[in-house]
């Protein structure tokens, strides 16, 4: 260990930008043995381990990462699923440059240690020799009904079936994962590695119950009498707008719509989709990982030429730095200070373009937060064929919440107390239905620590 | 026994006495000169006249007494006896009649003695007894015969009958011997008891004693000598001693007295006194049972031999045999002794105390603790020489002959046929086993995992302690501090063994270093009773022994076969028993249960060896913490009378480090069976796949590991050996209720009365329910993670973890307050973690406006870096930190290793320079460059240890710092070698006092129950400030137990330390520091209401300069540059000077702001106000007892002098001073002062040197500018720190630490006439010394040249571990050399006359290699040994060496070149640079 000075930070390789980009599938490659060894072995374990601290999960990085330096992947595995529902998953889809990785020691001059990628690596080299996940072998009589299949309900569902609860899970559309499944694109989550998961789950006793929309399908209340317990991960799909003039224009989108349409596309040659991009000017609203997942796959579907607009800097962009990257290297354009002001149409309502107006940053503010100032009179239009809109996504709130006493606050995120339980002692939630919008490893951990309180509960 | 007054002591002592037994009034005069001479090696209370005690024991003055009993009308008769009585009134004097009557003797007159009471110091005289003789004959023809077991038995009555009378006491009831003596200064001996004037006053022997001791309130009775010995030392294994006594007790028979008569004598021990009495008690007890005088003195205090092979195999045997009955009372001691008939000296086994001789041409033996006591002329002298470790002389009055060392031991071996007896019946484990650590079937479990949950064995565990371990057998190294909370303040599972601080020696004894004088150690244990100790019978070598505490299975089984009746091994007196330490429920009781059922089978069925065994645990059995069965078990087996029947086994899954090894150790048992480290190690290699052998080696080397570990963890208090260590209760208890401690662990301190047995029975609840019951299938990993060493989430509480280091680093890189605010929130809102949680304050006044409060820059002064050295910390780290602390007027502390000359006088020079055991870079100009000298006596991360610079980190700049070559490995010794005592430290005080009158001497403690003790001896010592660490201070390096597990909190240290300088009236001439995690103004406030007048920050500081706590200091792997050597991560260095100084600011504010809240303008009128602590209002809280922390004393809080002024004020070399002061001032003019000089001149030429360092720096003056020619007897530290340009010449000798520190000039000390064989220098000379040259043409005494970086020094014999831990320089021994030659020397050479051709034998060949010089190949090395004799003949006329020279082509072959293995390149000339 401690071998940062002997050898560098180096990330896994990524597949030429060409061939990249005539499909889906992940651009990075999974470690090889020796690199992950020697990428693990920089790492200083700190006595006060910073990335452990920085994780939301508190993954045992620096033991996984010795464990891995010390080539017992076996023991690796072990330790890096024991807080993980899905560690090849985070491996591959956390922003690590905010969290651990961003808070390594070694961040500081000597490049941060590649803890995601080594993550990606322990777990898939684990599935090589044929580890698996462990679950009870032995089920309870307890029975709890996930509601979502998204991280959150995935992550509780693992964390149910490990203590031996009977698990069914309802997802409304036709295939579980949610945001990981349709949220994701394959660019940067192939839908295999979801899948694996899932079919795990299934494996050790769960019923996916898919195509099912609670309060249409199944009733809430139903479910709330048969099973000893809720668990709500239900997600935030309701995606935010710019409150801007013609915001309902024709060829105006929003991320999810784009996105799982061209899953869905991807899936089944059948289906029909509602979105072509193909050879279109595409301008993208929004500065995160969404957008540019949008901008990506616009991009993959073939579009003209796709730019990315965002109101504040590049320095304040909060999507990762590695995507930016990545989709620049892919050809996106991008406009930074760029604050959209209208969206103009042609006489049948579709999108031509948009106006803009330019913006600055204000100097840091005492807690180091600069915001944006418009600058008057700078309106400049950008001519597009296609807008999309990736400004983030709220809790959509439904019905049947309040119906089963779930309270939700004035923004549509449900109430939980510290063991993630609503309202309703019977159901729990976690995720973004209950934080709004938020990190795939944040609904992981809410999944996590709600099945902890569930079968603290139940198998008292 | 109360922390505040109670004390410890240590002193100067000898003997005097007429070979030929001829008394005469010259004796006791002569003596008591001889005690005078070394008033230095005393105290003296604040009234500046009390003693600490001193007095003589003498040989019954016959003439006097009858002439005295004449006048009072009373003939004696031919037979009789003087009693020395204390007593409280004059009733007490009838009782001690009737006592006497009823024991067949005749008090035929009382007399009360004259005393002269204006001799006394006002403490003397408040507490004076009333002094009395009682003179005693035999009433019948039987009580003539046993006349003195008579007195013996009246006097051991009489203290038992008055034992709650706070005046009586006996010092002496013999018709043999008198003691007189009491509290007044050895001056005013003669004064007080007019007695001692009188001409008629005749004796033949004397034992005299002088007593340092660490408190000022002393007794009468606690003077020495005792009614048999003088006692200089300390015994550190005193509760064990004590303890086995009591066992021993149990089965005593003696032919002298009746089983009755000896119920009449016990206790064997008087209750409440200190050491020495207790081992006075016990000699004089087994003398007066008729063991012989030399076999009662060698069984007490015997010299190593286990891991001797150098010694005797017959005597081997003497001692191995004698091991079987006495454990050694261990610890520094040279004791005189006498019986009347016997009078003899002893010298501990590591040669820790001085003990110098003389024999005359007069027939008079005088033995003392300086040379020169008495100005004997030289030419009177026959034999000038000291005692080596472990040896004894003696002599035989009636025969006037004096007995040496080889004498005794040729007695002693061929007394009994010992080897015959040992051959025949001692059997070792190991003779029946074939192959060890095969058998691993005992590992197995099939709930392996379950068992490591419930005995909190975590992943980190396996990781951090066992795999290392098992790797490398060795305990695993780290760095920083531990920040974690109290074992009994923690909310996640801790062992039980947590709540046990190993207790270190600091100050009044010295640890010793288990590596490097391993020569003295020994972990032998044994099974088997222990028999009537009194008789010497084969019974005693029936005995089963292993080498090692710690069994493994193949052991066990042995063990286990010998005490089964169905196996042929099967003896009676093994036979065994095992107790499952399992419960349901109810955990106090069913220990009592177990306990009564343990007492039962060995009273009833005959069990001798007890295993305790907690293998039994499942999931409805928990198990009961082991270190609470032993305890009760051996406590209970005392109590029942049968503690010595029974050996104890604890077959136990909570041990798996040295520590909890340890801890068992302590209270009682003979071996342990940690089955879990092999289980889990078994398990950790069982995918390794590795071979019989190499999985066999793995598995020794836990044990190797453990046994290294126990060993270190003794040495910390000085002991040696297992069989002293064992019932030693050396442990600190915190936490635990004084209902659990008086059951189990009633020789141990307890601090923070707190948990009881429900509450321990309610976290092992949980642990069960955790480990047992609850299923945990939601976790893959099958044990906790941990996160006791490091930082886990949700684990257990660090106080530097990573949104601390963070929100610090963010504040004082903005230098904006409200990020401050939030880091301060943050610390304050963490809980109750540590032990100054538990308080808020509670102000008397009201609030005031900030505006009043003392300014910034008034606190600043107060604040000071902790100790850091270049070394362990990089260049910009430590200049960064002294020009930040320099800038706000604080202070900054160079550390241990020197500091570049160039800093000094430049905003870069540390204010503080330290001197500690490696005295790295202690030079003249070094101690002249600091407005404060701390003594560094322990540190917090390892209090009790040494230290180790690998070599890899000594950078050519720190080679240069530390005079020695890049590359080298730098050893820190455990002790100062110059420290072994209290006298000692009063010693080097007074050194560094001469070298630099201007600055504070400052002595750093750590933490400690009875460290206000210590403080009060060190203030006594003339110390200015005293430092008390807290257990929390860091470490470049340290081994993970002894970071975590030694020193207790700095709250219970400081606060104790105030309340026993208060005690003692002490507190207004000292000023106290604290430090230890301080981090914010809060801490500060809390640390001064609880007596610290000053605050050091060594950990924030730190952080401050970027470091992130990474703990990762010991691999050179520090990434942000500040803990490490390495070029390119220095490059990472973020510190600034503004980053401190915004830090300081931040806390000098908060202090503030809190000051204002509280109503006061300073810091100064809260310091010491604890009464403005309360406990905070919390149910957590109340299960603890803070009344130490809250118990306040009257008188003054804070210190009201400049400085400690020392007792001796130097005169006759301040005089010297003025008289080369024209040298000083222009170096052409030469000087050659000749003068006479003595023991009480000390330090001579520190004074001078420290003047000369001044002006010039170290390059002082030119070569012999100014000469001294002295004659007589110098004191000790004769030119300790000398400086080029001065040389001193003596004729006649020196005492100890000769050349201490020397960095130039030359010190020459030839006796008047070579063709005596003289001994002409004491121990420890030339320790750190940098440069400059010194000759004796006589043998000096044991570590000559200790830790040398560059001295040339030629002498003519030396004792033992000479040139250990040596660096540099230059040796040439002309002659024998002890044992244990050169241990730890990484650098230097040495050449050694060897005539004998044995010296390889002596030499310890750890690190150096022997090499003849004969050869082409040393033509250089030859030539340069032969220019060096020809110096020395010059500078001495050594006849030796002449004599060398004269046939040098023959001698040449008879030398030895000693030089460090890995020394490439040989530094011929280190004097000239090479």
């Amino acid at each position: 260990m401690q071998n940062f000075l002997n050898y560098d930070r180096s990330e896994p390789q990524k597949r030429n930008v060409l061939k990249r980009l005539k499909d889906f599938n992940e651009i990075y490659e999974v470690f090889n043995k020796s690199k992950a060894q020697v990428q693990a072995d920089r790492c200083v374990q700190c006595g006060d381990p910073y990335c452990l601290n920085a994780c939301p999960l508190s993954n045992f990085i620096p033991q996984w990462l010795k464990k891995t330096s010390g080539k017992d992947i076996d023991f690796a595995f072990k330790i890096s699923n024991d807080t993980s529902p899905f560690p090849e998953i985070m491996g591959r889809v956390c922003p690590q440059d905010r969290l651990c990785e961003g808070d390594c020691t070694l961040n500081d001059g000597y490049g941060a240690i590649t803890i995601g990628s080594i993550e990606t690596f322990i777990s898939e080299e684990g599935f090589k020799k044929g580890l698996k996940p462990k679950f009870s072998t032995k089920l309870t009589d307890k029975r709890v009904a996930v509601i979502g299949s998204g991280p959150a309900s995935l992550s509780a569902a693992t964390f149910l079936l490990r203590s031996g609860i009977n698990v069914d899970m309802f997802e409304k559309d036709d295939r579980a994962g949610g945001l990981l499944t349709y949220g994701i694109p394959g660019f940067k989550l192939e839908k295999d590695v979801v899948k694996r998961r899932v079919d795990w789950l299934v494996e050790a006793g769960m019923n996916l119950h898919v195509n099912s929309d609670v309060g249409k399908d199944v009733l809430l209340e139903d479910l709330v009498s048969k099973y000893d317990a809720i668990f709500l991960g239900i997600g935030a799909t309701k995606w935010n707008k710019a409150r801007i003039e013609n915001e309902d224009a024709k060829n105006s989108y929003s991320a999810m719509e784009l996105l799982k349409d061209v899953q869905k596309g991807i899936f089944s040659d059948s289906y029909e989709k509602k979105i072509d991009v193909k050879g279109k000017n595409v301008v993208v609203i929004g500065g995160g990982d969404t957008a540019m997942d949008c901008v990506r796959t616009s991009i993959r579907e073939g579009a003209l030429s796709v730019t990315c607009a965002y109101r504040r800097d590049e320095e304040n962009m909060p999507g990762s730095k590695k995507e930016f990257v990545n989709a620049t290297e892919e050809g996106a354009e991008f406009s930074f200070n760029s604050s959209p002001k209208r969206i103009i149409t042609d006489e049948d309502g579709s999108v031509t373009g948009v106006e803009f107006l330019q913006t600055v940053m204000t100097e840091p503010d005492e807690s180091g937060r600069s915001s944006v100032k418009i600058i008057d009179g700078s309106e400049f239009i950008v001519q597009t064929d296609i807008l999309i809109m990736a400004l983030g996504f709220s809790p959509l709130n439904p019905e049947f919440l309040a119906k089963n006493s779930v309270k939700t606050d004035s923004r549509g995120k449900i109430e939980v107390n510290e063991a993630f339980q609503t309202s309703n002692e019977k159901i729990y939630a976690g995720g973004d239905c209950h934080r709004g919008a938020h990190l795939v490893v944040t609904a992981a951990l809410e999944g996590r620590e709600a099945a902890m309180a569930i079968s603290k509960k139940l198998l008292r | 026994m109360d922390l505040l007054t109670s004390f410890r002591d240590n002193c100067g002592f000898g003997l005097l006495a007429s070979i030929k037994n001829v008394p005469s009034h010259k004796n006791l005069e002569d003596a008591v000169i001889a005690l005078e001479r070394m008033m230095h090696r005393g105290a003296i209370a604040a009234d500046g006249k009390s003693g600490d005690g001193s007095g003589l024991l003498l040989s019954m003055p016959d003439k006097f007494m009858r002439r005295v009993a004449l006048e009072k009308g009373v003939e004696l008769s031919d037979m009789f006896a003087v009693g020395m009585v204390f007593i409280d009134n004059e009733a007490q004097i009838e009782t001690i009649k009737e006592v006497c009557e009823k024991n067949d003797l005749k008090v035929v007159l009382t007399r009360e003695v004259p005393t002269e009471v204006s001799a006394l110091g006002e403490f003397a005289l408040k507490v004076i007894p009333i002094i009395m003789q009682i003179f005693i004959t035999p009433n019948s023809l039987l009580a003539t015969k046993r006349f003195e077991s008579l007195l013996y038995l009246t006097r051991k009555e009489l203290e038992e009958h008055f034992k709650s009378s706070d005046k009586f006491y006996i010092p002496s009831l013999s018709s043999r011997v008198i003691a007189y003596k009491g509290l007044v200064m050895p001056t005013h001996i003669k004064e007080f008891y007019p007695d001692l004037q009188e001409r008629d006053f005749e004796i033949s022997f004397c034992l005299f004693h002088q007593r340092f001791s660490t408190n000022t309130l002393p007794q009468w009775k606690l003077a020495q000598p005792f009614r048999s010995i003088a006692h200089n030392g300390e015994i550190n294994s005193i509760e064990a001693n004590r303890f086995n006594v009591d066992v021993k007790t149990e089965s005593f028979e003696s032919d002298v007295f009746t089983p009755e008569e000896l119920d009449r004598l016990l206790p064997v021990l008087q209750k409440g006194s200190s050491d020495s009495a207790s081992l006075d008690n016990f000699f004089e007890f087994l003398i007066a049972n008729g063991v012989d005088f030399f076999r009662a003195a060698r069984s007490l205090i015997p010299a190593p031999w286990q891991n001797s092979p150098h010694v005797d195999s017959k005597l081997r045997a003497f001692y191995e045999y004698t091991s079987a009955c006495y454990e050694a009372w261990d610890g520094p001691a040279a004791v005189s002794l006498t019986d009347g008939r016997y009078i003899g000296c002893i010298l501990d086994r590591n040669g820790l105390r001085p003990a110098k001789y003389i024999i005359t041409s007069d027939d008079k033996l005088l033995i003392s603790s300086e040379y020169g006591v008495l100005d004997t002329p030289e030419e009177e002298i026959i034999e000038r020489g000291r005692l080596q470790s472990g040896q004894m002389i003696g002599l035989d009055l009636k025969f006037g002959k004096i007995l040496k060392d080889e004498d005794i031991n040729n007695y002693l071996k061929n007394a009994h046929p010992y080897d015959k007896w040992l051959n025949e019946n001692m059997v070792y484990l190991q003779e029946h086993i074939d192959t060890t650590f095969m058998n691993t079937s005992d590992y197995e479990f099939c709930d392996l995992s379950k068992r490591q949950r419930y005995f909190n064995i975590t992943h980190e565990v396996i990781e951090e302690i066992i795999e290392p371990i098992v790797k490398d057998g060795k305990e695993p190294v780290g760095s920083m501090g531990d920040d974690t909370p109290l074992a009994c303040f923690s909310d996640v599972q801790r062992n039980f063994t947590d709540f046990f601080k190993q207790k270190f020696a600091q100050v009044t004894n010295p640890p010793i270093d288990p590596y490097r004088e391993k020569v003295v150690m020994s972990l032998n244990t044994g099974f088997g009773e222990v028999k009537n100790v009194i008789e010497t019978s084969v019974e005693h070598a029936k005995r089963l022994k292993s080498v090692s505490p710690i069994l493994m299975q193949e052991k066990m089984e042995v063990l286990l076969a010998f005490g089964d009746p169905s196996k042929p091994r099967y003896r009676k007196q093994y036979k065994n028993r095992t107790f499952s330490t399992t419960f349901e429920s109810d955990l106090e009781n069913s220990l009592e249960k177990l306990v009564e059922s343990i007492i039962k089978a060995v009273k009833e069925d005959g069990v001798r060896v007890v295993f305790l065994d907690d293998r039994a645990l499942n999931d409805k059995y928990k198990a009961m913490p082991m270190v609470f069965v032993v305890g009760r078990v051996n406590e209970a087996l005392l109590e029942a009378g049968v503690r010595s029947l029974v050996s104890i086994v604890a077959v136990t899954g909570e041990i798996f480090d040295a520590h909890s090894s340890a801890v068992l150790l302590g209270y009682g048992v003979n071996a342990i069976y940690p089955y879990m480290i092999y289980a889990t190690a078994v398990k950790l290699l069982e995918n390794k796949k590795l071979s019989r052998y190499a999985l066999r080696y793995r598995l020794k080397n836990i044990q190797k590991a453990i046994n290294a570990g126990i060993l270190k963890i003794m040495s910390k208090m000085g002991i040696s050996t297992l069989s002293s260590y064992k019932n030693s209760a050396l442990f600190d208890v915190i936490g635990f209720s004084s209902n659990i401690v008086n059951k189990c662990f009633k020789n141990s301190h307890l601090l923070l009365d707190g948990l009881d047995f429900c509450d321990v029975e309610e976290k092992i609840e949980k642990y069960h329910k955790k480990a047992f019951l609850e299923s945990h299938p939601h976790r893959l990993l099958k044990v906790d993670i941990g996160g006791f060493y490091n930082y886990v989430k949700n684990g257990e509480y660090h106080a530097f973890e990573p949104n601390v280091i963070k929100d610090l680093h963010s504040a004082v890189s903005s230098s904006k307050v409200q990020n401050y605010l939030k880091f301060k929130e943050r610390v304050n809102s963490r809980g109750l973690r540590l032990v100054r949680d538990f308080f808020e304050i509670k102000s008397d006044r009201e609030a005031i406006s900030i505006d009043k409060v003392e300014s910034k820059e008034e606190i600043f002064k107060r604040f000071a870096s902790a100790a850091m050295s270049l070394g362990s910390i990089s260049p910009e780290t430590h200049e960064t930190i002294a020009e930040a602390m320099n800038k706000i007027g604080a202070s900054s502390n160079s550390g241990e290793g020197g500091e570049d000359k160039a800093r000094y006088g430049t905003n870069k020079n540390s204010k503080i320079k330290q001197i500690a055991s490696g005295r790295f870079g202690v030079t003249p100009s070094y101690l002249r460059s600091a407005t404060e000298l701390q003594i560094k006596i322990a540190q917090g991360a390892k209090p009790g240890e040494g230290g180790q610079l690998p070599g890899h980190k000594v950078t050519p700049l720190i080679a240069s710092l530390r005079y020695t070559v890049p590359g080298v490995t730098l050893i820190s010794p455990p002790p100062h070698h110059d420290i072994y005592s209290i006298e000692d430290l009063a010693q080097l005080i007074f050194d560094l006092k001469q070298v630099n009158p201007d600055a504070k001497v400052t002595v750093k403690l750590v933490s400690t129950a009875g460290v206000g003790t210590i403080a009060a001896g060190v203030a006594k010592a003339y110390a200015d400030r005293i430092i008390i660490s807290g257990n929390d201070g860091g470490t470049g390096a340290a081994p993970l137990s002894s970071i975590k597990f030694a020193g207790n909190p700095w709250e219970l240290g400081l606060i104790e330390a105030h309340n026993a300088l208060k005690a003692n009236s002490l507190r207004e001439s000292v000023s106290l520091q604290t430090d230890g995690g301080l981090k914010t103004g809060l801490d500060i406030v809390k640390a001064a209401m609880l007596g610290a007048e000053s605050f050091g920050f060594g950990t924030g500081v730190l952080a401050v300069m970027g470091c992130k706590f990474l703990r990762v200091c010991h691999l050179n792997k520090c990434t942000v540059g500040v803990a490490t050597q390495d070029e390119v991560l220095r490059e990472h260095f973020v510190g600034t000077v503004d980053r401190l100084v915004n830090y300081f600011t931040f806390i000098a504010e908060d202090v503030r702001e809190i000051l204002a809240s509280l109503g006061y303008e300073n810091i100064e009128d809260i310091v010491g106000r604890n009464d403005l602590l309360k406990v905070v209002d919390d149910e957590f809280a109340k299960k603890f007892d803070f009344g130490s922390i809250l118990q306040r004393l009257d008188g003054k809080s804070t210190c009201s002098v400049e400085s400690n002024e020392p007792f001796d004020k130097s005169e006759f070399e301040k005089s010297m001073l003025k008289i080369v002061y024209p040298a000083i001032e222009d170096p052409k003019n030469k000087m050659v002062i000749d003068k006479e000089i003595c023991n009480l001149n000390r330090s001579f030429g520190a004074r001078i040197s420290g003047e000369i360092a001044k002006y010039y720096g170290d390059k002082g003056l030119p070569d012999s500018t100014i000469t001294f020619r002295l004659k007589g007897v110098a004191g000790q530290s004769l030119g300790a720190f000398l400086i080029n340009g001065l040389s001193i010449y003596i004729e006649g000798a020196a005492n100890d630490y000769v050349g201490k520190g020397m960095n130039g000039g030359k010190i020459v000390v030839t006796p008047r006439d070579q063709s005596r064989k003289f001994s002409c220098a004491g121990n420890t000379l030339l320790y750190g010394a940098t440069g400059g040259k010194l000759f004796i043409t006589g043998s000096v005494g044991e570590r000559f040249a200790v830790r040398n970086s560059g001295a040339l020094a030629i002498v003519e014999g030396t004792g033992d571990h000479a040139c250990e831990y040596m660096t540099g320089g230059t040796v040439v021994i002309l002659g024998r050399t002890g044992v244990n030659f050169g241990a730890g020397m990484t650098g230097g050479l040495a050449f050694i006359y060897d005539r004998e051709h044995d010296f390889v034998d002596r030499m310890n060949q750890e690190l150096i290699e022997a090499k003849r010089i004969d050869t082409n190949e040393a033509d250089e090395e030859r030539y340069y040994l032969k220019k060096l004799l020809i110096k020395h003949v010059q500078e001495t006329n050594s006849l030796k060496a002449d004599w060398i020279l004269e046939n040098f082509r023959e001698e040449v072959r008879n030398f030895w070149l000693v030089k460090p293995k890995d020394m490439m390149k040989i530094p011929l000339n280190p004097d000239e640079g090479d």
